[in-house]
């Protein structure tokens, strides 16, 4: 027999066990051991120090024997099934403090995460082993690893809900989330979302504009097709911000242009127009935007059982004192602002389309065509009679008949629907009131 | 070894190379032992899909005396309080598995299969059944929840009546 | 004790002994050291009924009664060819791929215990094993990357046996098995790649499956399928899964594949594969003079032992560094971008970038492993027989291994220059960068690309066969050289001349640079080389009908699904030859 037979049997044997235990420490290991094994110490020396001021003996011995129990207290994962939900939930392996059966109350002294109680009485409503714990904080309820359960990971698409994106989770049952007060932004979120007019161009399951996607939705768009259709070159975003959270807040804090450029000057064939959605970004407070994204992250697609579901009545129609008051409403339900501003000040960015400072000699051309506007309506109304304007309405703008700025400039994105199946009867003649209303004198003519 | 075990031998570096051999047998064997081990290991689930053999039974204060069947149907178990406090039993007759039922009138439990009949502290009156009723461990929590847990038995008298099988309890 | 071993001899009354003898019968003795009391239990009636054959005393006879005798060892043979234990010629990848098996089959049993094979069920067990199976990932890891190793080991066996002309008379047949054998491995691993139920498992195994769709007669999509009014729902697409689209039934239907069905005809044919292995001898090479067989116990067996455990050893390294992948849960309404088949199927995906879908998932696969199996009934060269023979079979080692690099440049094409969309990626270039939608394509008119492929397939046969002097490489070569640059670079010039003047070229071929006259001066270069000076120089004179014809067209195939390559990557040409109403383009 060769001696580097031999050798290698040697080697190869050692390196069997080497590995091997290698493997045992690995799996010995687990990170959330750890967690477990410091919360019942935690509680053990809480124990202590009353033990230590305690002077009744009955009361002595008993908390001795407790701290004994939770020194040798057994390490464990520690799950919840929440069958009505078809979730498991594994949170408390780590955060020990909110597992409803070692700890009922659900209350610690601790302050700090994993060890501390749940905040708040949301659990006194919202009987922990009914509801679980991902169903409202998201993340991955499976994983026993500090990244993997908070979800900030490749393949993981519900990375936990961070304050205030957690008050769309109220949203998901609660169709009366505004009045609930832990979900006042979520609230102010989804009047933003009237107010600067989304809704002329997005649907919410089917009711709203057809301009653009539907965000019925968009809290379980898949990430492969949402960000992959992003152009993140000038955004750079890490491993822990590819989420969905990420998706929406983008379209609200940065130019939507630079997220989908397009292809304004036709390199690769047909000249396309960047993202036509406007800069709501020169408009939004970083709060604002916030609360948008934290309505919108309650559109997910999955759907409740009938029971955990709270209903809303129907809110009846806002009674107003004038016409014009009530087309100033209609104005501000169909989404007319997304176009034409919020109460009409000033129309948005449409890409070229004609706009006030064109330089049709300029050096950046893109930055020509990106001067384009929608019409301003407190300067064009008045140019209208009120039949002309009920016709414009009714028939809208096919975006074939916009002026472009550029004629070899692509298509501008946005263009004005035909509205004669929505806005119709009294709402169209109180809109048409409202417009002419707020519209500048010209000259008569 | 020890007859051939000399520093001064000129064979020693065979020798150390045999006790070489030795080590690398002795690896393989721990190496097999060690997988099978784990595998043994691997084979204990750490996690079950079945309903936790401990259960929170609600608040103590909500029980009346006597047999509560409350928890009968998802659980198994019937809480039972006394004047001076209550017990968990386990629905489960010590004979061949069956789950006896509560009959009020004759303040028995009667098991249908064979006929095992229990008084309300799971002794056996009659029938095959040849030990009591097996009363469970039950804790009251902080803020008064009974945790009863199904794993953890008890059926002797004189150790059945104290803690952990037996809550102190007076309204 | 101690006083007892000074005197062995001197029996000792002792109940229990007394006891004993009676019960046994004989004069019964306990034992008093050591070695005494091995002796015992090894010459207990209970010992020699399980390990037969007596005390161990290591002599010849011994060593041969350990093969014979065992069964697990009992298919080599007592002694062997001393060629037959060198590292140098049989890689070990024999017996590494076999030791796989094995280790493939252990870690399948234990994974089977934690995993239910239903779409609810089935991604849920893998997050259980990676989060709250002791040793769940260790389990999972060690199968995942086994049976990558073992895809691996396989064809490097094969290679291994082709360069060594292992194939010859009489193992025609086990290279046939061998080859079936390196199929089902194939297919083993792709039946497993679905079992995770997440997106990649999903998607491979949709564009695995969807090739079967495009069979003739038999898929859906394929040419003649009306014929025989077969539809997405009775088609072989919809026999293998079950269904008209990868879902439970499929999910199930490779469970039993992957755990039950494949590995027993796979068992059985190793079994076959070994047996006659066993009986045409370990090694064909021609006797040296004064060559002596070694005994297999302990030379073989201890090499095998050692390859088992270092191979154990490489895939316990990999499978502590590197968690198997786990992509979202299987979600059939989206497709992740870019979808990628297994590495092993990379090859055939990139193909069917090239060719319509049957002919490059269904006839090309076909062609090769019927090429793989003809391979020893077309080369009868009696020469090379148990080594390596460069000098005495150039041309059957150079064209396996062009063949062979060819496979693998597709798979690396396909698995690190493709990018989202398909799109061409250099390895070094970012993804999130958009890259510019591929330019239209065009199609070479029937009327001229027929001729051109009858053309190919006439001149690539006659040629060679027609010039009956041997050509002298030291020119041949140059020449091939400089006709091929020459050949780029008149493209070039015309291509400047004639692009503004002709639409057709300034509208399909609008640039012709630097790199389309790499293209096609290498793609000539191989062409010429592969397809004419090597058989040109070694098989001219071969019988046309049972060697020649068979290993032209072969040769010529393999060479033409590079041209066409070239054809589109360098030009956007889609097809040659088209007849869209039989699915036959190409």
């Amino acid at each position: 027999m060769p001696p580097i037979i031999k050798k290698l049997f040697i080697w190869g044997n050692l390196g069997l066990v080497l590995f091997l235990i290698a493997s045992v420490a690995r799996d010995e290991s687990r990170e959330w051991k750890k967690y477990q094994k410091k919360f019942f110490e935690l509680e053990a020396q809480e124990l202590q120090t009353k033990l230590a001021s305690s002077a009744d003996e009955e009361e002595k011995h008993s908390l001795e024997k407790q701290i004994r129990a939770k020194k040798k207290a057994g390490l464990e994962v520690r799950q919840m099934i929440v069958g009505d939900l078809n979730r498991i939930d594994r949170c408390i392996t780590c955060h020990v403090g909110m597992d409803p059966l070692s700890n009922p109350a659900l209350e610690t002294p601790f302050k700090e995460n994993p060890y501390r109680g749940h905040p708040g009485d949301f659990l006194k409503t919202h009987a922990p082993n009914k509801y679980g714990c991902t169903v409202c904080h998201q993340g991955q309820g499976l994983a026993t690893t500090v990244k993997d359960a908070h979800g900030f990971v490749k393949h993981w698409e519900e990375p936990l809900l961070k304050p205030p994106f957690i008050q769309a989770s109220c949203a998901k049952c609660h169709a009366n989330f505004e009045n609930i007060p832990y979900a006042q932004t979520a609230k102010l979120g989804k009047e933003l979302f009237t107010k600067n007019g989304c809704y002329g161009c997005h649907a919410i399951k089917g009711w709203g504009g057809i301009i653009s996607e539907d965000l019925g939705e968009i809290a379980s768009k898949p990430l492969s097709r949402a960000l992959a259709g992003l152009d993140l070159s000038k955004t750079k975003l890490s491993e822990d911000q590819m989420n969905i959270q990420t998706y929406i807040m983008l379209h609200l804090t940065k130019d939507p242009m630079e997220l989908v450029p397009g292809d304004p000057l036709g390199h690769m064939g047909d000249p396309i127009s960047p993202s036509g959605m406007p800069p709501f970004y020169l408009e939004l407070k970083e709060d604002e935007a916030k609360a948008i994204a934290t309505y919108l992250m309650s559109m997910a697609s999955e759907k409740m059982p009938h029971d955990y579901y709270v209903y809303a009545p129907p809110k009846p129609e806002p009674s107003f004192d004038s016409p014009a008051e009530r087309g100033k409403y209609v104005y501000q339900k169909y989404g007319c602002a997304a176009c034409h501003g919020v109460e009409a000040k000033d129309g948005h960015r449409n890409f070229n389309a004609q706009g006030p400072g064109q330089d049709p000699n300029a050096e950046d051309q893109i930055a020509q065509m990106a001067k384009g506007k929608e019409p301003n309506l407190r300067e064009t109304a008045g140019t209208f009679t009120r039949e002309e304007l009920r016709v414009k309405i009714q028939n809208g703008v096919p975006s074939t008949d916009i002026v472009k700025f550029k004629a070899d400039g692509p298509t501008p994105p946005l263009y004005m629907p035909a509205w004669k199946d929505k806005i119709k009867g009294q709402e169209l003649e109180d809109l048409i009131t409202y417009l002419l209303s707020i519209a500048k004198k010209g000259e008569e003519w | 070894m020890a007859e051939t075990a000399s520093v001064t031998n000129p064979t020693s570096e065979a020798i150390s190379r045999r006790g070489f051999l030795k080590l690398a047998w002795g690896a393989l064997a721990a190496f097999l032992g060690g997988t099978a081990a784990s595998t043994l290991r691997f084979l204990f689930p750490n996690v079950v899909y079945e309903p936790s053999q401990k259960f929170n039974a609600g608040p103590v204060a909500e029980y009346p005396m006597g047999i509560s069947l409350k928890w009968m149907r998802e659980q198994r178990v019937w809480i039972v309080r006394k004047e001076n406090g209550l017990f968990a039993m386990w629905g489960r007759c010590t004979h061949l598995g069956c789950t006896p039922n509560w009959f009020e009138g004759e303040k028995r439990f009667r098991c249908p299969c064979h006929g095992s009949n229990f008084n309300p502290e799971g002794d056996v009156i009659a029938g095959p059944a040849p030990k009591p009723l097996w009363h469970c461990k039950i804790e009251m929590a902080a803020n008064g929840d009974l945790i009863v847990d199904k794993a953890i038995l008890e059926n002797r008298p004189g150790f059945r009546e104290n803690a952990p099988y037996f809550v102190e309890y007076k309204a | 004790m101690a006083g007892s071993t000074q005197t062995p001899e001197t029996p000792k009354t002792n109940g229990l002994e007394a006891l004993l003898a009676k019960i046994t019968g004989n004069g019964f003795k306990l034992p008093s050291n050591a070695d005494e009391a091995k002796k015992l239990v090894t010459n207990s009636q209970v010992w020699r009924s399980v390990f037969r054959g007596g005390v161990w005393k290591n002599t010849p006879r011994d060593r041969a009664a350990h093969i014979i005798g065992n069964v697990w060892l009992h298919l080599h043979p007592v002694r062997v060819r001393p060629r037959a234990l060198k590292i140098t010629y049989s890689w070990g990848m024999g017996g590494i791929s076999f030791w796989l098996f094995l280790l493939l089959t252990i870690s399948g049993i234990l994974l089977m215990f934690y995993y239910r094979p239903s779409p609810d069920m089935a991604y849920r067990d893998m997050k259980d094993l990676e989060f709250a199976v002791s040793y769940g990932w260790f389990w999972r890891n060690m199968h995942r990357w086994g049976a990558h190793a073992m895809v691996i080991t396989v064809i490097l066996h094969m290679i291994r046996v082709f360069l060594t002309g292992a194939y010859k008379s009489p193992r025609e047949f086990n290279w046939v098995i061998g080859v079936v054998l390196l199929s089902l491995t194939l297919f083993l691993s792709f039946t497993g790649y679905l079992l995770p139920w997440d997106q990649l498992a999903l998607w491979a195994v949709t564009v695995g499956t969807n090739m079967a769709g495009a069979t003739p007669f038999l898929g859906n999509e394929g040419p003649f399928s009306a014929l025989l009014n077969i539809r997405i729902n009775n088609d072989v697409r919809f026999g293998l899964l079950g269904g008209t689209t990868v879902g439970e039934a499929t999910l199930i239907r490779f469970y039993v594949l992957h755990c039950v069905f494949v590995p027993v005809i796979a068992g059985a044919l190793l079994m076959l594969h070994f047996w006659r292995i066993r009986k045409d001898s370990f090694s064909a090479a021609p006797y040296s003079p004064n060559e002596e067989k070694v005994e297999v116990w302990p030379n073989l067996i201890a090499r095998e032992y050692v390859a088992a455990a270092l191979t154990t050893v490489a895939i316990l390294v990999w499978t502590l560094l590197i968690n198997a992948p786990l992509e979202e849960a299987a979600n059939p309404t989206v497709t992740p971008n870019p979808s990628k088949a297994p590495w092993y199927f990379l090859g055939l995906q990139e193909l069917l970038v090239y060719f319509d879908p049957w002919i490059a998932g269904v006839l090309l696969p076909n062609l090769i492993i019927v090429g793989l199996c003809a391979i020893p009934y077309i080369d009868r060269n009696p020469k090379g027989v148990g080594y390596y023979a460069w000098k005495e079979r150039p041309f059957a080692n150079t064209m396996f291994l062009f063949g062979v690099a060819m496979w693998f440049i597709l798979i690396y094409i396909g698995y690190a220059c493709r990018g989202p969309a398909w799109a061409w990626y250099w390895p070094w270039e970012n993804w999130n960068v958009h890259k510019a939608p591929p330019p239209a394509t065009w199609n070479i008119p029937n009327l001229v690309g027929g001729p051109m492929m009858a053309l190919y397939f006439a001149l690539g046969i006659g040629l060679p066969r027609l010039i009956k002097k041997e050509l002298d490489w030291r020119v041949a070569i140059p020449t091939t050289a400089l006709l091929s640059i020459t050949a780029g670079l008149s493209l070039k010039i015309f291509h400047t001349l004639l692009v503004n003047k002709m639409d057709f070229i300034a509208q399909n071929i609008p640039h012709f640079g630097l790199g389309g006259f790499v293209l096609v001066s290498v793609f000539l270069f191989i062409t010429i080389f592969f397809g004419f000076l090597m058989p040109q120089r070694y098989i001219r004179e071969a019988p046309f009908f049972a060697i020649y014809g068979p290993t032209m067209t072969l040769a010529l195939l393999t060479i033409g699904v590079i041209l066409k390559m070239g054809a589109r990557l360098g030009f956007n040409i889609k097809y040659v030859f088209s007849i869209p109403q039989v699915n036959f383009n190409i």
